[in-house]
Protein backbone atom coordinates (compact mmCIF):
# COMPACT_ATOMS: atom_id res chain seq x y z
CA UNK A 1 0.00 0.00 0.00
CA UNK A 2 2.92 2.31 0.59
CA UNK A 3 4.22 2.17 -2.94
CA UNK A 4 0.83 2.85 -4.55
CA UNK A 5 0.34 5.77 -2.17
CA UNK A 6 3.73 7.20 -3.16
CA UNK A 7 2.85 6.73 -6.82
CA UNK A 8 -0.49 8.41 -6.33
CA UNK A 9 1.03 11.36 -4.47
CA UNK A 10 3.67 11.81 -7.13
CA UNK A 11 1.05 11.69 -9.92
CA UNK A 12 -1.02 14.33 -8.16
CA UNK A 13 2.00 16.49 -7.58
CA UNK A 14 2.91 16.22 -11.25
CA UNK A 15 -0.63 17.11 -12.38
CA UNK A 16 -0.75 20.08 -10.00
CA UNK A 17 2.64 21.29 -11.15
CA UNK A 18 1.53 21.00 -14.77
CA UNK A 19 -1.64 22.94 -13.90
CA UNK A 20 0.33 25.67 -12.16
CA UNK A 21 2.70 26.00 -15.06
CA UNK A 22 0.13 25.89 -17.82
CA UNK A 23 -2.32 28.22 -16.06
CA UNK A 24 0.20 30.38 -14.28
CA UNK A 25 2.35 31.05 -17.31
CA UNK A 26 -0.37 32.99 -19.05
CA UNK A 27 -2.78 34.62 -16.66
CA UNK A 28 -6.09 35.04 -18.39
CA UNK A 29 -5.86 38.69 -19.11
CA UNK A 30 -8.79 40.15 -20.90
CA UNK A 31 -7.80 42.33 -23.79
CA UNK A 32 -8.87 45.80 -22.84
CA UNK A 33 -11.59 47.01 -25.15
CA UNK A 34 -11.82 50.49 -26.55
CA UNK A 35 -13.91 52.71 -24.41
CA UNK A 36 -17.04 54.02 -26.02
CA UNK A 37 -18.27 57.49 -25.20
CA UNK A 38 -21.76 57.14 -23.85
CA UNK A 39 -24.28 59.92 -23.46
CA UNK A 40 -27.19 59.38 -21.20
CA UNK A 41 -30.30 60.93 -22.64
CA UNK A 42 -33.81 61.08 -21.37
CA UNK A 43 -36.65 59.42 -23.22
CA UNK A 44 -37.82 62.82 -24.32
CA UNK A 45 -34.48 63.46 -25.93
CA UNK A 46 -34.66 60.08 -27.53
CA UNK A 47 -38.11 60.67 -28.94
CA UNK A 48 -36.90 63.92 -30.43
CA UNK A 49 -34.03 62.24 -32.22
CA UNK A 50 -34.47 61.83 -35.91
CA UNK A 51 -33.67 58.44 -37.26
CA UNK A 52 -30.59 58.15 -39.41
CA UNK A 53 -27.76 55.99 -40.53
CA UNK A 54 -24.64 56.01 -38.42
CA UNK A 55 -22.18 56.20 -41.28
CA UNK A 56 -24.17 58.55 -43.45
CA UNK A 57 -22.57 61.68 -44.82
CA UNK A 58 -22.75 64.70 -42.66
CA UNK A 59 -25.20 67.21 -43.96
CA UNK A 60 -25.48 70.86 -43.24
CA UNK A 61 -27.53 71.51 -40.17
CA UNK A 62 -31.04 72.47 -41.21
CA UNK A 63 -31.59 76.14 -40.70
CA UNK A 64 -34.88 77.95 -40.29
CA UNK A 65 -36.25 80.03 -43.11
CA UNK A 66 -34.81 83.51 -42.98
CA UNK A 67 -35.65 86.16 -45.50
CA UNK A 68 -33.94 89.11 -43.95
CA UNK A 69 -31.26 89.56 -41.43
CA UNK A 70 -32.77 90.82 -38.25
CA UNK A 71 -33.75 89.71 -34.82
CA UNK A 72 -35.70 86.45 -35.15
CA UNK A 73 -39.41 87.02 -35.15
CA UNK A 74 -42.11 84.41 -34.81
CA UNK A 75 -43.19 83.01 -38.12
CA UNK A 76 -46.91 83.01 -38.55
CA UNK A 77 -48.13 79.52 -38.98
CA UNK A 78 -50.20 79.49 -42.09
CA UNK A 79 -51.79 76.20 -41.13
CA UNK A 80 -52.84 77.34 -37.73
CA UNK A 81 -56.45 78.24 -37.54
CA UNK A 82 -56.11 80.19 -34.38
CA UNK A 83 -54.13 83.32 -34.92
CA UNK A 84 -53.57 86.12 -32.55
CA UNK A 85 -56.17 88.74 -33.12
CA UNK A 86 -54.86 91.45 -35.33
CA UNK A 87 -55.73 94.96 -34.57
CA UNK A 88 -57.99 96.13 -37.28
CA UNK A 89 -57.59 99.74 -38.12
CA UNK A 90 -60.94 101.11 -38.92
CA UNK A 91 -61.37 103.92 -41.34
CA UNK A 92 -62.68 106.23 -38.69
CA UNK A 93 -59.71 105.68 -36.48
CA UNK A 94 -57.26 106.43 -39.22
CA UNK A 95 -56.07 109.99 -39.33
CA UNK A 96 -57.76 111.73 -42.22
CA UNK A 97 -55.41 113.14 -44.76
CA UNK A 98 -55.41 116.79 -44.11
CA UNK A 99 -56.41 118.53 -47.29
CA UNK A 100 -54.39 121.41 -48.29
CA UNK A 101 -56.41 124.34 -47.21
CA UNK A 102 -56.34 126.85 -49.89
CA UNK A 103 -56.54 130.37 -48.70
CA UNK A 104 -59.97 131.56 -49.53
CA UNK A 105 -59.85 133.52 -52.67
CA UNK A 106 -60.70 137.04 -51.93
CA UNK A 107 -63.90 138.09 -53.48
CA UNK A 108 -63.74 140.22 -56.46
CA UNK A 109 -64.16 143.64 -55.09
CA UNK A 110 -66.54 145.89 -56.83
CA UNK A 111 -63.86 148.51 -56.66
CA UNK A 112 -62.17 146.70 -59.50
CA UNK A 113 -64.22 148.59 -61.97
CA UNK A 114 -62.91 151.78 -60.72
CA UNK A 115 -59.45 150.91 -61.70
CA UNK A 116 -58.52 153.91 -63.74
CA UNK A 117 -59.19 156.13 -60.85
CA UNK A 118 -55.94 157.19 -59.49
CA UNK A 119 -56.91 156.47 -56.10
CA UNK A 120 -54.54 155.51 -53.36
CA UNK A 121 -56.94 152.79 -52.50
CA UNK A 122 -57.13 151.72 -56.11
CA UNK A 123 -53.43 151.89 -56.32
CA UNK A 124 -53.13 149.74 -53.35
CA UNK A 125 -55.67 147.35 -54.75
CA UNK A 126 -53.88 147.19 -58.02
CA UNK A 127 -50.72 146.49 -56.29
CA UNK A 128 -52.40 143.84 -54.34
CA UNK A 129 -53.89 142.33 -57.41
CA UNK A 130 -50.58 142.28 -59.16
CA UNK A 131 -49.17 140.58 -56.16
CA UNK A 132 -51.94 138.07 -56.13
CA UNK A 133 -51.52 137.39 -59.80
CA UNK A 134 -47.91 136.85 -59.28
CA UNK A 135 -48.64 134.49 -56.46
CA UNK A 136 -51.15 132.65 -58.56
CA UNK A 137 -48.64 132.31 -61.30
CA UNK A 138 -46.13 131.01 -58.90
CA UNK A 139 -48.56 128.51 -57.54
CA UNK A 140 -49.50 127.33 -60.98
CA UNK A 141 -45.91 126.85 -61.85
CA UNK A 142 -45.36 124.89 -58.73
CA UNK A 143 -48.35 122.76 -59.51
CA UNK A 144 -47.05 122.06 -62.95
CA UNK A 145 -43.72 121.19 -61.56
CA UNK A 146 -45.27 118.84 -59.15
CA UNK A 147 -47.31 117.21 -61.83
CA UNK A 148 -44.23 116.75 -63.98
CA UNK A 149 -42.44 115.25 -61.09
CA UNK A 150 -45.33 112.93 -60.44
CA UNK A 151 -45.45 111.89 -64.05
CA UNK A 152 -41.78 111.29 -64.08
CA UNK A 153 -42.03 109.16 -60.98
CA UNK A 154 -44.84 107.18 -62.42
CA UNK A 155 -42.88 106.67 -65.56
CA UNK A 156 -39.95 105.54 -63.57
CA UNK A 157 -42.08 103.17 -61.56
CA UNK A 158 -43.61 101.75 -64.70
CA UNK A 159 -40.22 101.27 -66.15
CA UNK A 160 -39.15 99.57 -63.05
CA UNK A 161 -42.14 97.31 -63.06
CA UNK A 162 -41.71 96.35 -66.64
CA UNK A 163 -38.00 95.76 -66.50
CA UNK A 164 -37.36 92.02 -66.61
CA UNK A 165 -34.56 91.10 -64.33
CA UNK A 166 -33.66 87.41 -64.71
CA UNK A 167 -32.14 87.49 -61.27
CA UNK A 168 -35.46 88.28 -59.72
CA UNK A 169 -37.52 85.44 -61.11
CA UNK A 170 -38.03 84.01 -57.67
CA UNK A 171 -39.18 87.35 -56.40
CA UNK A 172 -41.48 87.75 -59.39
CA UNK A 173 -42.93 84.33 -58.86
CA UNK A 174 -43.44 85.04 -55.21
CA UNK A 175 -47.16 85.21 -54.70
CA UNK A 176 -46.92 86.32 -51.13
CA UNK A 177 -47.88 89.79 -50.40
CA UNK A 178 -44.94 92.10 -50.18
CA UNK A 179 -46.46 93.60 -47.06
CA UNK A 180 -46.11 90.37 -45.08
CA UNK A 181 -43.91 90.05 -42.06
CA UNK A 182 -40.69 88.64 -43.39
CA UNK A 183 -39.11 85.81 -41.42
CA UNK A 184 -36.09 87.31 -39.83
CA UNK A 185 -33.05 85.60 -38.49
CA UNK A 186 -29.34 85.77 -38.14
CA UNK A 187 -28.47 84.44 -41.58
CA UNK A 188 -30.35 84.41 -44.82
CA UNK A 189 -31.76 81.06 -45.77
CA UNK A 190 -34.25 80.65 -48.56
CA UNK A 191 -34.73 76.89 -48.21
CA UNK A 192 -36.24 76.09 -44.86
CA UNK A 193 -35.93 72.62 -43.40
CA UNK A 194 -38.90 70.36 -43.19
CA UNK A 195 -40.36 70.64 -39.77
CA UNK A 196 -42.65 72.38 -37.43
CA UNK A 197 -43.25 76.10 -37.78
CA UNK A 198 -41.93 76.60 -34.28
CA UNK A 199 -38.65 75.03 -35.25
CA UNK A 200 -38.31 72.89 -32.16
CA UNK A 201 -39.33 69.26 -32.00
CA UNK A 202 -41.53 69.41 -28.98
CA UNK A 203 -43.42 66.39 -27.79
CA UNK A 204 -45.93 65.88 -25.10
CA UNK A 205 -44.20 64.22 -22.24
CA UNK A 206 -45.74 61.22 -20.55
CA UNK A 207 -46.90 63.29 -17.61
CA UNK A 208 -48.61 65.75 -19.94
CA UNK A 209 -50.35 62.94 -21.76
CA UNK A 210 -51.38 61.63 -18.38
CA UNK A 211 -52.66 65.04 -17.45
CA UNK A 212 -54.85 65.19 -20.52
CA UNK A 213 -55.96 61.65 -19.85
CA UNK A 214 -56.86 62.43 -16.27
CA UNK A 215 -58.78 65.54 -17.31
CA UNK A 216 -60.87 63.64 -19.82
CA UNK A 217 -61.26 60.66 -17.57
CA UNK A 218 -62.79 62.81 -14.86
CA UNK A 219 -65.81 63.48 -17.09
CA UNK A 220 -66.13 60.14 -18.81
CA UNK A 221 -68.76 57.64 -17.81
CA UNK A 222 -67.61 54.57 -19.66
CA UNK A 223 -70.32 52.12 -20.66
CA UNK A 224 -70.26 49.79 -17.68
CA UNK A 225 -70.71 46.07 -17.79
CA UNK A 226 -70.48 45.54 -21.51
CA UNK A 227 -69.51 42.16 -22.85
CA UNK A 228 -67.18 42.88 -25.73
CA UNK A 229 -65.33 45.86 -24.39
CA UNK A 230 -62.71 45.35 -27.07
CA UNK A 231 -65.20 46.32 -29.75
CA UNK A 232 -66.06 49.54 -27.97
CA UNK A 233 -62.71 51.23 -28.41
CA UNK A 234 -63.44 54.73 -29.63
CA UNK A 235 -60.84 56.95 -31.27
CA UNK A 236 -61.63 60.62 -31.38
CA UNK A 237 -59.80 63.53 -32.88
CA UNK A 238 -59.68 66.67 -30.81
CA UNK A 239 -58.89 70.09 -32.12
CA UNK A 240 -58.09 72.54 -29.40
CA UNK A 241 -57.58 76.22 -29.07
CA UNK A 242 -54.72 77.72 -27.22
CA UNK A 243 -56.90 78.24 -24.19
CA UNK A 244 -57.65 74.53 -24.13
CA UNK A 245 -61.20 74.73 -25.40
CA UNK A 246 -62.41 72.83 -28.43
CA UNK A 247 -61.98 74.68 -31.67
CA UNK A 248 -64.15 72.25 -33.58
CA UNK A 249 -66.51 69.43 -32.87
CA UNK A 250 -64.54 66.30 -32.02
CA UNK A 251 -64.65 63.82 -34.86
CA UNK A 252 -65.03 60.11 -34.56
CA UNK A 253 -62.19 58.27 -36.28
CA UNK A 254 -63.32 54.66 -36.15
CA UNK A 255 -66.56 52.82 -36.41
CA UNK A 256 -67.68 49.66 -34.76
CA UNK A 257 -70.11 46.96 -35.63
CA UNK A 258 -71.20 46.49 -32.07
CA UNK A 259 -74.65 47.77 -31.29
CA UNK A 260 -73.31 49.53 -28.24
CA UNK A 261 -70.57 51.30 -30.14
CA UNK A 262 -72.68 54.35 -30.85
CA UNK A 263 -73.45 54.69 -27.17
CA UNK A 264 -69.79 54.41 -26.26
CA UNK A 265 -68.83 56.93 -28.91
CA UNK A 266 -71.43 59.37 -27.70
CA UNK A 267 -70.32 59.01 -24.10
CA UNK A 268 -66.76 59.74 -25.18
CA UNK A 269 -67.88 62.78 -27.15
CA UNK A 270 -69.83 64.05 -24.17
CA UNK A 271 -66.81 63.59 -21.94
CA UNK A 272 -64.62 65.58 -24.29
CA UNK A 273 -67.11 68.40 -24.60
CA UNK A 274 -67.84 68.53 -20.91
CA UNK A 275 -64.26 68.72 -19.76
CA UNK A 276 -63.02 71.60 -21.81
CA UNK A 277 -61.05 73.75 -21.43
CA UNK A 278 -58.08 71.44 -20.95
CA UNK A 279 -55.06 72.65 -19.13
CA UNK A 280 -51.99 71.85 -21.18
CA UNK A 281 -48.62 73.54 -21.55
CA UNK A 282 -49.07 76.44 -23.92
CA UNK A 283 -45.48 76.06 -25.14
CA UNK A 284 -46.39 72.81 -26.80
CA UNK A 285 -49.60 74.01 -28.37
CA UNK A 286 -48.36 72.90 -31.75
CA UNK A 287 -48.48 69.34 -30.50
CA UNK A 288 -51.80 69.28 -28.74
CA UNK A 289 -53.57 71.54 -31.17
CA UNK A 290 -54.75 68.42 -32.93
CA UNK A 291 -54.63 65.20 -30.93
CA UNK A 292 -56.12 61.78 -31.18
CA UNK A 293 -57.50 60.21 -28.04
CA UNK A 294 -58.39 56.56 -27.64
CA UNK A 295 -61.17 55.58 -25.28
CA UNK A 296 -60.79 52.00 -24.21
CA UNK A 297 -63.41 50.78 -21.74
CA UNK A 298 -61.11 47.92 -20.72
CA UNK A 299 -58.48 50.12 -19.18
CA UNK A 300 -60.73 53.08 -18.72
CA UNK A 301 -58.90 55.02 -21.32
CA UNK A 302 -55.67 55.61 -23.08
CA UNK A 303 -54.33 58.85 -24.55
CA UNK B 1 -8.97 56.05 -27.66
CA UNK B 2 -8.85 55.69 -23.95
CA UNK B 3 -7.92 52.24 -22.80
CA UNK B 4 -10.03 50.62 -20.18
CA UNK B 5 -8.13 49.14 -17.29
CA UNK B 6 -7.55 45.49 -18.06
CA UNK B 7 -8.73 42.84 -15.67
CA UNK B 8 -5.46 41.80 -14.11
CA UNK B 9 -6.98 39.18 -11.82
CA UNK B 10 -4.81 36.09 -11.67
CA UNK B 11 -6.60 32.88 -12.43
CA UNK B 12 -3.73 30.55 -11.55
CA UNK B 13 -4.74 27.59 -9.41
CA UNK B 14 -2.36 28.45 -6.59
CA UNK B 15 -3.61 32.04 -6.49
CA UNK B 16 -7.21 30.90 -6.40
CA UNK B 17 -6.38 28.49 -3.60
CA UNK B 18 -4.61 31.08 -1.47
CA UNK B 19 -7.35 33.65 -1.88
CA UNK B 20 -10.11 31.25 -0.84
CA UNK B 21 -11.82 31.22 2.52
CA UNK B 22 -10.44 28.75 5.12
CA UNK B 23 -13.54 26.55 4.88
CA UNK B 24 -13.10 26.34 1.14
CA UNK B 25 -9.40 25.69 1.65
CA UNK B 26 -10.20 22.85 4.03
CA UNK B 27 -12.66 21.38 1.55
CA UNK B 28 -10.09 21.61 -1.23
CA UNK B 29 -7.39 19.99 0.90
CA UNK B 30 -9.75 17.20 1.94
CA UNK B 31 -10.77 16.57 -1.63
CA UNK B 32 -7.17 16.55 -2.75
CA UNK B 33 -6.33 14.02 -0.06
CA UNK B 34 -9.32 11.93 -1.12
CA UNK B 35 -8.11 12.04 -4.70
CA UNK B 36 -4.65 10.95 -3.64
CA UNK B 37 -6.17 8.13 -1.60
CA UNK B 38 -8.42 7.04 -4.46
CA UNK B 39 -5.51 6.79 -6.84
CA UNK B 40 -3.37 4.98 -4.29
CA UNK B 41 -6.12 2.43 -3.70
CA UNK B 42 -6.73 2.12 -7.41
CA UNK B 43 -3.07 1.42 -8.15
CA UNK B 44 -2.85 -1.01 -5.26
CA UNK B 45 -6.01 -2.88 -6.31
CA UNK B 46 -5.02 -2.93 -9.93
CA UNK B 47 -1.75 -4.62 -9.03
CA UNK B 48 -3.44 -6.95 -6.55
CA UNK B 49 -6.15 -8.14 -8.93
CA UNK B 50 -3.75 -8.73 -11.76
CA UNK B 51 -1.49 -10.73 -9.49
CA UNK B 52 -4.45 -12.72 -8.11
CA UNK B 53 -5.74 -13.42 -11.58
CA UNK B 54 -2.37 -14.65 -12.75
CA UNK B 55 -1.83 -16.75 -9.59
CA UNK B 56 -5.26 -18.37 -9.97
CA UNK B 57 -4.53 -19.21 -13.58
CA UNK B 58 -1.16 -20.65 -12.58
CA UNK B 59 -2.65 -22.66 -9.69
CA UNK B 60 -5.46 -24.06 -11.84
CA UNK B 61 -2.88 -25.13 -14.43
CA UNK B 62 -0.84 -26.88 -11.75
CA UNK B 63 -3.92 -28.36 -10.06
CA UNK B 64 -5.36 -29.87 -13.25
CA UNK B 65 -1.95 -31.04 -14.48
CA UNK B 66 -2.43 -34.38 -12.75
CA UNK B 67 0.13 -33.68 -10.05
CA UNK B 68 -0.39 -35.44 -6.73
CA UNK B 69 -2.52 -33.32 -4.36
CA UNK B 70 -0.29 -34.36 -1.49
CA UNK B 71 2.77 -32.98 -3.26
CA UNK B 72 0.95 -29.83 -4.11
CA UNK B 73 -0.19 -29.43 -0.52
CA UNK B 74 3.30 -29.93 0.74
CA UNK B 75 4.64 -27.34 -1.63
CA UNK B 76 1.98 -24.73 -0.73
CA UNK B 77 1.25 -25.42 2.93
CA UNK B 78 4.00 -23.20 4.25
CA UNK B 79 2.83 -20.08 2.48
CA UNK B 80 -0.23 -20.04 0.27
CA UNK B 81 0.55 -17.50 -2.46
CA UNK B 82 -2.98 -16.67 -3.59
CA UNK B 83 -6.60 -17.03 -2.68
CA UNK B 84 -7.18 -20.21 -4.62
CA UNK B 85 -4.10 -21.83 -3.07
CA UNK B 86 -5.29 -20.70 0.33
CA UNK B 87 -8.64 -22.33 -0.36
CA UNK B 88 -6.88 -25.54 -1.40
CA UNK B 89 -4.59 -25.52 1.61
CA UNK B 90 -7.47 -24.90 4.04
CA UNK B 91 -9.48 -27.81 2.62
CA UNK B 92 -6.46 -30.14 2.55
CA UNK B 93 -5.55 -29.21 6.09
CA UNK B 94 -9.03 -30.13 7.30
CA UNK B 95 -8.90 -33.36 5.30
CA UNK B 96 -5.54 -34.38 6.74
CA UNK B 97 -6.58 -33.46 10.25
CA UNK B 98 -9.64 -35.69 9.95
CA UNK B 99 -7.51 -38.74 9.04
CA UNK B 100 -4.61 -38.05 11.42
CA UNK B 101 -6.18 -39.22 14.69
CA UNK B 102 -6.85 -42.82 15.75
CA UNK B 103 -10.51 -42.38 14.91
CA UNK B 104 -10.95 -40.84 11.50
CA UNK B 105 -13.88 -38.44 11.63
CA UNK B 106 -15.42 -39.07 8.26
CA UNK B 107 -19.13 -38.87 9.06
CA UNK B 108 -19.52 -35.09 8.59
CA UNK B 109 -16.21 -34.42 6.85
CA UNK B 110 -17.99 -33.25 3.69
CA UNK B 111 -19.90 -30.61 5.62
CA UNK B 112 -16.80 -29.47 7.46
CA UNK B 113 -14.82 -29.16 4.25
CA UNK B 114 -17.53 -26.99 2.69
CA UNK B 115 -17.67 -24.81 5.79
CA UNK B 116 -13.92 -24.37 5.79
CA UNK B 117 -13.88 -23.49 2.10
CA UNK B 118 -16.78 -21.03 2.53
CA UNK B 119 -14.96 -19.29 5.31
CA UNK B 120 -11.79 -19.14 3.25
CA UNK B 121 -13.65 -17.72 0.26
CA UNK B 122 -15.23 -15.09 2.49
CA UNK B 123 -11.87 -14.15 3.93
CA UNK B 124 -10.28 -13.94 0.51
CA UNK B 125 -13.13 -11.82 -0.89
CA UNK B 126 -12.85 -9.58 2.12
CA UNK B 127 -9.17 -9.14 1.39
CA UNK B 128 -9.90 -8.31 -2.23
CA UNK B 129 -12.68 -5.89 -1.27
CA UNK B 130 -10.62 -4.05 1.31
CA UNK B 131 -10.59 -0.26 0.71
CA UNK B 132 -13.09 -0.56 -2.13
CA UNK B 133 -15.72 1.09 0.07
CA UNK B 134 -13.48 4.14 0.26
CA UNK B 135 -13.73 4.46 -3.52
CA UNK B 136 -17.51 4.20 -3.35
CA UNK B 137 -17.70 6.81 -0.61
CA UNK B 138 -15.41 9.24 -2.38
CA UNK B 139 -17.26 8.72 -5.64
CA UNK B 140 -20.62 9.57 -4.15
CA UNK B 141 -19.70 12.14 -1.51
CA UNK B 142 -16.96 14.27 -2.99
CA UNK B 143 -19.19 16.10 -5.52
CA UNK B 144 -21.33 17.18 -2.62
CA UNK B 145 -18.32 18.22 -0.59
CA UNK B 146 -17.04 20.21 -3.56
CA UNK B 147 -20.46 21.76 -4.01
CA UNK B 148 -20.47 22.74 -0.38
CA UNK B 149 -17.12 24.47 -0.87
CA UNK B 150 -18.50 26.26 -3.91
CA UNK B 151 -21.64 27.41 -2.16
CA UNK B 152 -19.58 28.66 0.76
CA UNK B 153 -17.20 30.48 -1.54
CA UNK B 154 -20.00 32.07 -3.55
CA UNK B 155 -21.69 33.18 -0.34
CA UNK B 156 -18.46 34.85 0.70
CA UNK B 157 -17.92 36.46 -2.66
CA UNK B 158 -21.47 37.80 -2.72
CA UNK B 159 -20.91 39.30 0.68
CA UNK B 160 -17.75 40.89 -0.69
CA UNK B 161 -19.75 42.27 -3.62
CA UNK B 162 -22.35 43.67 -1.27
CA UNK B 163 -19.64 45.38 0.73
CA UNK B 164 -17.87 46.83 -2.31
CA UNK B 165 -21.21 47.90 -3.85
CA UNK B 166 -19.80 47.12 -7.25
CA UNK B 167 -21.26 44.54 -9.56
CA UNK B 168 -18.64 44.63 -12.27
CA UNK B 169 -17.40 41.32 -13.57
CA UNK B 170 -13.93 42.02 -12.22
CA UNK B 171 -15.34 41.97 -8.70
CA UNK B 172 -17.63 39.00 -9.14
CA UNK B 173 -15.48 36.71 -11.23
CA UNK B 174 -12.50 35.85 -8.99
CA UNK B 175 -14.66 34.84 -6.04
CA UNK B 176 -16.84 32.63 -8.16
CA UNK B 177 -13.82 31.14 -9.94
CA UNK B 178 -12.18 30.22 -6.66
CA UNK B 179 -15.45 28.80 -5.39
CA UNK B 180 -15.92 26.74 -8.52
CA UNK B 181 -12.42 25.33 -8.07
CA UNK B 182 -13.78 23.37 -5.10
CA UNK B 183 -16.43 21.71 -7.28
CA UNK B 184 -13.81 21.01 -9.91
CA UNK B 185 -11.57 19.25 -7.39
CA UNK B 186 -14.55 17.34 -6.05
CA UNK B 187 -15.39 16.11 -9.54
CA UNK B 188 -11.74 15.30 -10.24
CA UNK B 189 -11.74 13.10 -7.16
CA UNK B 190 -15.20 11.61 -7.71
CA UNK B 191 -15.07 10.60 -11.36
CA UNK B 192 -12.06 8.23 -11.12
CA UNK B 193 -13.33 6.92 -7.80
CA UNK B 194 -16.68 5.94 -9.30
CA UNK B 195 -15.10 4.40 -12.38
CA UNK B 196 -12.57 2.42 -10.32
CA UNK B 197 -15.20 1.30 -7.86
CA UNK B 198 -17.41 -0.10 -10.60
CA UNK B 199 -14.51 -1.81 -12.31
CA UNK B 200 -13.03 -3.28 -9.14
CA UNK B 201 -16.31 -4.46 -7.65
CA UNK B 202 -17.09 -6.37 -10.84
CA UNK B 203 -13.55 -7.79 -10.71
CA UNK B 204 -14.09 -8.93 -7.12
CA UNK B 205 -17.38 -10.55 -8.12
CA UNK B 206 -15.66 -12.37 -10.97
CA UNK B 207 -12.87 -13.66 -8.74
CA UNK B 208 -15.33 -14.71 -6.01
CA UNK B 209 -17.33 -16.67 -8.57
CA UNK B 210 -14.15 -18.31 -9.78
CA UNK B 211 -13.19 -19.25 -6.22
CA UNK B 212 -16.65 -20.65 -5.56
CA UNK B 213 -16.46 -22.66 -8.76
CA UNK B 214 -13.10 -24.08 -7.75
CA UNK B 215 -14.38 -24.80 -4.25
CA UNK B 216 -17.37 -26.71 -5.67
CA UNK B 217 -15.15 -28.73 -7.97
CA UNK B 218 -12.62 -29.47 -5.22
CA UNK B 219 -15.33 -30.44 -2.78
CA UNK B 220 -16.76 -32.77 -5.43
CA UNK B 221 -13.33 -34.45 -5.79
CA UNK B 222 -12.90 -34.74 -2.02
CA UNK B 223 -16.44 -36.07 -1.61
CA UNK B 224 -15.65 -38.81 -4.15
CA UNK B 225 -12.48 -39.65 -2.17
CA UNK B 226 -14.45 -39.85 1.09
CA UNK B 227 -17.07 -42.12 -0.42
CA UNK B 228 -14.33 -44.40 -1.85
CA UNK B 229 -12.64 -44.73 1.55
CA UNK B 230 -15.75 -45.48 3.59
Amino acid sequence: MRIPLAVSVSIHAAVLAWGLISFGAKPLETTPGDSLPIDIISDTDFSQLTAGVKNAQKVVKPAPLVEKIDKPNPVDDSTAKVTPKQEIKTASAMPMPVPEVKPPEPKQEPEKAKAPEPDPIAEALKKEEAKRKQEEKKREEQKRKEEAKKREEEKKRKEQEQAFDPNKIAALLDKRSPQRLAAAGATLNSTPSLGLPSGSAATLSQSEIDALRAQIQACWNPPAGVVDAKELIVRIRLQLREDGSLSANPTLLNHGSNSLFQIAAESAMRAIKRCQPYKLPIAKYAIWRDVEVTFDPREMFRG
Amino acid sequence: MEQLPGVAAEISILHLFWKADWVVKLVMMGLLAASVGVWAIAIDKFILYRRTRQAMKHFENVFWSGQSLEDLYRALAARPTDSMAALFVAAMREWKRSFEGPHPAIASLQMRLEKVMDVTIQREVERLEKWLLVLATVGSASPFIGLFGTVWGIMNSFQAIAVSKNTSLAVVAPGIAEALLATAIGLVAAIPATIFYNKFSSEVNKQATRLEGFADEFSAILSRQIDERV
